[in-house]
C-alpha cells in the first residue's frame, strides 16, 4: 500500500509541478499536449491521475507525521480545479461553463470534507479557531475578515451594477428546430420523411447501410475505405454522386467551411462565429440529412425565430444551386467527415 | 365463529361494492363512448350525401366527422377575456399548484400500500405496528392535501373557463366522455379514500386487515387511472390524434386518448409522482426531526425520513430512463419538437433540468454517507467516500455540459467557433447517457455500502462474493464509459439504441447486486445497532434539498413540456392567437417556477401543521408508532 501511495505521491508532485510550469511558461505549454479528438477522455484521465496523485501526497505526508490540514486540502484542490479549467484546456472554456463546473466542484468538495463527522470537524476547525479568536493571530484574522469581506461584497456588487461597454453574452441556438417542411425550387419537402435521392446502392435504391459502409474512416486520418474512392474514374452510383458533391463543395463552400470541412476556410475568420465545424460530433452527426438540406437551401437569412441571434452569413444556396446539387453536397459532407446522418428507425 | 364469518362476508361484500363503484363510471359513460357510433346514424337520417369523412392526423385512418373544427381564435374579449394581467401566468400558477398536490395525493397512497403491506407480512409484531403507524401517518398527511387538490382543481377549471373559453370549449367538446368518467372516478377515489382512512382502526387485525390492504390497491388503481385520463388531455395538446387537419373529431375516442406521447407520459408521471411524494414526506420527516425535542422523536423521524427517501429514490432511479423514452418518442413524433426541446430554444432549460437531476442524486448519496455515521462499524466504508465523490462529480460535469453555450462574442472568437473540442463532445447525448448512468450506478453502490455498513458477512463464500461484487461494479463502469465513447463512432440510430445496454448495465447492478448483497448479509455479524436519531443534521438538510429539487424540477419539466408547443394550443391544430403566444425568457420562467415552488412549500407547511394538530389529539395511538430502543428496522436492510 505504502509503495503504491509513494508512486501516486510522486506522480501528484510531478504533475502539479509540470502544470504550474506550463501555466507560467517555464516549460512550453504544449509539453503534454491535449490532442483534438481525444481531448474529452484525456481531460478526465488527467484529472483522475491528479486525484490519485494528491491522495498519495496526502497519505505520504500523514505517514511522515506532517498531515496536511483538511481545510487546506479542500481549498487548494478547488483552486487547482479552477486553474486547470482556465489554463490547461485549450481552446479556452467560456466563463459560463467554468462557473458551472467550479460550482459543482465546490459542492463536491463540501460533500467530501463533510462526509463524516471526523472529517467535518477537521475541516471546520480553522474556521472555528478564527471565529473563537482565542489567540492573537486568530483575533487579527477575525478583524481582517470583518473588514475585507464587506469590501469584497461591495466590490462585487459595484462591479455587477456598473454600466459596461462589453458586448453582451449571447445564447446562440446552434441547432434551431427546423420547420415541418420546406419549399425549394417550387417543391415542398417534408423534413421528417424526405430522403436524399443520391444515397443509393448499385441497384439505384435508397440504401443508407450501403452508403454508410462506403464513407471514410472516422478518426484522425479520415482514410478512405478500400475500393471506395469517389475520384476513381470508374466510380459509379453513390460514389460518383459523392464526387459530384465534392466538386460543388470545392467550387462554392470550402472558402468558408474549409477544405477539411472543419469550418476553417480561407474566409472563415472574417466571421464571428466562424462557420460550423462539420467534423465535430455535435454538428451534422446529430442531424437528419433533411435538416442540412434545409439549412443549405435557406442559408442564414432563412433561420427561424428560434435561431437567435441569427449570426450566420451563409447565403441561401437555393438561389445558386439546383436541388440535385444541394443533395449531392450534403452527401459529400457526410462522406468526407465519416459521420452517418441521423435516422429515426 | 359465526360472527367472524359474518364479518368476512360483510367485508368481501364491501370490497365488491367498492370494485362496483370503481366500474360504475365506466358503465355510466358507455353511451357517451358510443357517441361516435350514434353520430353516423344521425347523419344518415339527413341523407347519405351529407356524410363527411376526414383523415386522422396521426393514425391516418378515415373516420366520419362528428365534431366541429378547432376554433380560429382572435385576440379579443370573446376568445381571450382577461384581467389586466397575463392570463397565461395565472393559468400556469393554478395548473402547477394543482399538479403538485395531485402528484402528492396520488403518490402517498402508493407508499401507504407498500408500507402497510410490509407491516402485514413482517413477523416481528413491534415492527409491524411501526409500519402500520407510519402508513397511517402518511395517509393522514395526504387527506388534508386531498381536499386542497380538489379545491385547486376547481380553481384550475374556472381559470380555464373564464380566461380561455374558446380553447377549453374545444377541448371539452372532444373529451366530453373522458371528462365525465374523470369526474365520476374522482367520486370513487374520494369514497375509497375516506373508507380507507376512517376504517383503519376497525380493520386493524386479521382478515379485515387484508381487506383494508386490498382497498389501498383499489384506491391506487383509481388514482392511477385518473392520472392517465388527465394525461390524455396534455398528450392530445402535444401530439393530437383522432381528429382531422381542421381539428374535427372523427368519432374514435380511443384514438384521441391514445396519442403518440400518452404512454411515455403515463410512465414518466407515475415514476415522477412517486419520487416527488417520497421527497415531500422525507422533507416532512426532516423538518420534524430538526424540530424534535426528545431522542425518541428524533429516532422516529429519522427512521421515517429514511423510509420515505428510500421509496422516493427507488422510483427516482428508473425516472431518467422513462424520460429518455419520452424524449425518444417526442423525436419520433416530430423531429422539430425534439430539437426545440434538446438542441434549440429550450435547450438551456434542459441543462437546468440536468443540474437538478444531479442535485437529486448528489443529495441522495450525501444522505446515505451521513447515514453511515449512525452505524457502528461503518467507518471502513467512510474513508472511500472521496472516490465516490470524484466519480459522481465527473459524471455530473459531463451530464450538465451545455450544447448551446452562453458566451460573449469575444469568448466565441477565442474558442475559434461554436464547437469546442471538449465541451462539444460532452454536450451531446452519447456522453450524457454515460454521465447519468455513472451517477446512478454510484448511487446504487452507495446503497450497497449503506446496507452492509454495520455488518460483516459470515457466509462461507463472503470473500468470493466481495470480489465478485467489486468486479461486477468495475465492469459496469467500464462498460458504461466505453459505450459512451463508442457512441461517437456509429450511426445515430444505433447510438440511440446504445442507451439500452447502458441502462441494462446500470439496472443489472441494481437487480443483481442488491439480492447478492442481501444473501451475503443473511445472518451477518452485527458490529453495532443502527442508532436511529444519531444522524447528523446535515443529512436532514440533504433531505430537504432533495424535496426542493424534486419540486423545482417538476415545475421546470411541466413548463418545458407545455412550452414546446410554442404558439399552439393544440399542436398544429389550434393556434394560440392571444398576445402571450411567445416563449418566456429563461429568467422569467425560472422566477415563476421558484414562485410556484415557494407557494407550494408554504402551503404544504400549513398541511403539515394541520396534521400535527391531529397528532396532538391522539397521543395514545401515536405512541404506538414511536420506535423504542432503536430495533433493527426491516426496511433498513
Amino acid at each position: 500500500m505504502k509503495a503504491l501511495m509513494s508512486v501516486a505521491a510522486l506522480m501528484g508532485a510531478a504533475g502539479i509541478l509540470l502544470l504550474a510550469a506550463m501555466t507560467v511558461g517555464i516549460v512550453p505549454s504544449n509539453t503534454v499536449r491535449l490532442i483534438e479528438g481525444y481531448m474529452p477522455v484525456q481531460v478526465i484521465a488527467e484529472l483522475t491521475l491528479f486525484v490519485a496523485g494528491f491522495t498519495g501526497l496526502s497519505y505520504m505526508m500523514a505517514a511522515m507525521g506532517m498531515p496536511f490540514p483538511r481545510f487546506w486540502q479542500g481549498i487548494l484542490f478547488w483552486a487547482f480545479l479552477l486553474i486547470y479549467l482556465k489554463f490547461r484546456i485549450y481552446p479556452p472554456i467560456p466563463f459560463s461553463v467554468r462557473a458551472m463546473y467550479g460550482t459543482i466542484s465546490l459542492v463536491a468538495i463540501f460533500m467530501w470534507v463533510s462526509a463524516n463527522e471526523e472529517d467535518w470537524k477537521k475541516f471546520k476547525q480553522p474556521i472555528m479557531n478564527v471565529l473563537d479568536a482565542k489567540t492573537g493571530g486568530a483575533k487579527a484574522l477575525r478583524i481582517g475578515y470583518l473588514v475585507i469581506i464587506p469590501i469584497l461584497i461591495g466590490g462585487f456588487s459595484y462591479n455587477a451594477m456598473v454600466p459596461k461597454s462589453e458586448e453582451p453574452i449571447e445564447l446562440r441556438t446552434v441547432h434551431p428546430a427546423p420547420p415541418a417542411s420546406t419549399k425549394v425550387h417550387g417543391k415542398t419537402y417534408t423534413l421528417q420523411t424526405s430522403q436524399n435521392p443520391y444515397r443509393v446502392n448499385p441497384e439505384g435504391k435508397y440504401d443508407q447501410e450501403y452508403s454508410n459502409a462506403n464513407i471514410v474512416e472516422q478518426g484522425m486520418g479520415r482514410l478512405m475505405k478500400p475500393n471506395a474512392n469517389p475520384w476513381d474514374k470508374d466510380a459509379q452510383g453513390y460514389l460518383k454522386y459523392v464526387r459530384e458533391g465534392g466538386e460543388i463543395f470545392y467550387q462554392n463552400c470550402h472558402f468558408c467551411h474549409g477544405d477539411n470541412l472543419n469550418g476553417r476556410g480561407l474566409h472563415a475568420f472574417a466571421f464571428n462565429p466562424i462557420p460550423a465545424n462539420f467534423t465535430d460530433p455535435g454538428t451534422i452527426a446529430q442531424l437528419q440529412e433533411t435538416f442540412i438540406f434545409w439549412r443549405v437551401s435557406k442559408g442564414g437569412i432563412g433561420l427561424p425565430n428560434e435561431g437567435f441571434p441569427w449570426a450566420s452569413v451563409m447565403p441561401p444556396w437555393e438561389q445558386h444551386l439546383t436541388v440535385d446539387e444541394i443533395w449531392k453536397v450534403v452527401l459529400f459532407e457526410y462522406w468526407h467527415t465519416g459521420y452517418y446522418p441521423r435516422t429515426w428507425d | 365463529m359465526g360472527r367472524v364469518a359474518g364479518k368476512k362476508i360483510f367485508s368481501i361484500m364491501a370490497l365488491c361494492a367498492m370494485v362496483g363503484l370503481l366500474l360504475l363510471p365506466i358503465a355510466v359513460s358507455l353511451p357517451s363512448l358510443a357517441m361516435g357510433a350514434d353520430a353516423p346514424d344521425a347523419v344518415k337520417k339527413e341523407g347519405e350525401a351529407k356524410v363527411e369523412k376526414g383523415r386522422d392526423v396521426y393514425y391516418k385512418t378515415e373516420g366520419i366527422v362528428v365534431g366541429a373544427p378547432a376554433p380560429k381564435t382572435v385576440d379579443g374579449p370573446r376568445d381571450y377575456p382577461r384581467y389586466n394581467f397575463e392570463s397565461r401566468v395565472l393559468l400556469w400558477f393554478a395548473n402547477q399548484q394543482h399538479l403538485y398536490y395531485g402528484s402528492f395525493v396520488l403518490a402517498v397512497p402508493i407508499f401507504c400500500m407498500v408500507i402497510e403491506f410490509m407491516g402485514v407480512v413482517t413477523k416481528d409484531k413491534a415492527m409491524a405496528k411501526r409500519y402500520d403507524q407510519l402508513a397511517y401517518d402518511f395517509i393522514k398527511i395526504s387527506l388534508t392535501a386531498y381536499s386542497l387538490t380538489a379545491i385547486l382543481g376547481g380553481i384550475l377549471i374556472f381559470t380555464f373557463l373564464t380566461l380561455y373559453p374558446a380553447f377549453f370549449g374545444y377541448l371539452s367538446g372532444i373529451f366530453r366522455p373522458v371528462m365525465h368518467i374523470y369526474a365520476l372516478m374522482f367520486v370513487a377515489e374520494s369514497g375509497t379514500l375516506y373508507i380507507y382512512y376512517y376504517g383503519w382502526d376497525k380493520m386493524r387485525d386479521g382478515f379485515l386487515k387484508w381487506i383494508h390492504l386490498s382497498m389501498s390497491v383499489i384506491l391506487n388503481v383509481i388514482g392511477t387511472l385518473l392520472m392517465f385520463l388527465a394525461n390524455s388531455w396534455i398528450g392530445f395538446m402535444m401530439s393530437p390524434a383522432g381528429v382531422d387537419e381542421q381539428g374535427r373529431y372523427l368519432g374514435n375516442i380511443w384514438h384521441v386518448i391514445h396519442t403518440a406521447l400518452w404512454n411515455p407520459l403515463n410512465v414518466h408521471r407515475i415514476l415522477g409522482n412517486m419520487a416527488f411524494g417520497g421527497g415531500v414526506v422525507a422533507a416532512y420527516a426532516a423538518y420534524k426531526f430538526l424540530a424534535s425535542k426528545t431522542d425518541e422523536d428524533r429516532a422516529h423521524y429519522d427512521w421515517m425520513g429514511y423510509i420515505a427517501m428510500a421509496l422516493g429514490v427507488a422510483f427516482l432511479i428508473p425516472l431518467p430512463f422513462a424520460g429518455y423514452w419520452l424524449m425518444r418518442e417526442v423525436y419520433a413524433y416530430r423531429q422539430q419538437m425534439g430539437i426545440t426541446l434538446m438542441g434549440g430554444l429550450l435547450a438551456w432549460l434542459f441543462i437546468i433540468q440536468a443540474t437538478m437531476i444531479g442535485i437529486l442524486f448528489l443529495s441522495t448519496n450525501y444522505y446515505l454517507w451521513q447515514a453511515l455515521g449512525r452505524m457502528r462499524g461503518a467507518e471502513k466504508y467512510q474513508r472511500y467516500i472521496k472516490y465516490l465523490v470524484f466519480i459522481l462529480c465527473c459524471g455530473y460535469l459531463v451530464f450538465i455540459t451545455p450544447h448551446t453555450i452562453v458566451m460573449t462574442p469575444a469568448e466565441l472568437k477565442a474558442m475559434g467557433g461554436q464547437q469546442h473540442p471538449v465541451l462539444g463532445n460532452y454536450g451531446v447525448m452519447s456522453a450524457k447517457n454515460g454521465g447519468i448512468n455513472v451517477i446512478i450506478t454510484t448511487t446504487i453502490l452507495s446503497f450497497v455500502w449503506y446496507m452492509r455498513g454495520n455488518k460483516v458477512s459470515t457466509v462461507s463464500w463472503s470473500k468470493f462474493g466481495n470480489i465478485f461484487m467489486g468486479v461486477f461494479f468495475a465492469c459496469a463502469y467500464v462498460n458504461i464509459i466505453w459505450l459512451a465513447i463508442y457512441g461517437y463512432y456509429i450511426p445515430a440510430n444505433v447510438r440511440v439504441g446504445l442507451s439500452v445496454p447502458q441502462v441494462a448495465t446500470t439496472l443489472s447492478c441494481l437487480f443483481f447486486m442488491f439480492p447478492l448483497n442481501a444473501a451475503m448479509m443473511k445472518g451477518a455479524k452485527q458490529m453495532g445497532a443502527i442508532e436511529w436519531g444519531k444522524i447528523s443534521v446535515r443529512s436532514q438538510y440533504a433531505l430537504i434539498m432533495l424535496a426542493t429539487a424534486f419540486t423545482w424540477m417538476m415545475g421546470l419539466m411541466g413548463y418545458i413540456r407545455s412550452s414546446v408547443r410554442l404558439f399552439w394550443h393544440v399542436n398544429e391544430i389550434m393556434r394560440d392567437n392571444s398576445p402571450w403566444a411567445y416563449t418566456h425568457t429563461v429568467g422569467f420562467a425560472a422566477n415563476m417556477i421558484s414562485f410556484n415552488v415557494l407557494f407550494f412549500w408554504v402551503s404544504i407547511l400549513f398541511v403539515f401543521w394541520l396534521g400535527s394538530l391531529g397528532m396532538k389529539k391522539a397521543p395514545v395511538e401515536a405512541k404506538a408508532g414511536v420506535p423504542g430502543g432503536a430495533p433493527q428496522p426491516a426496511g433498513g436492510h
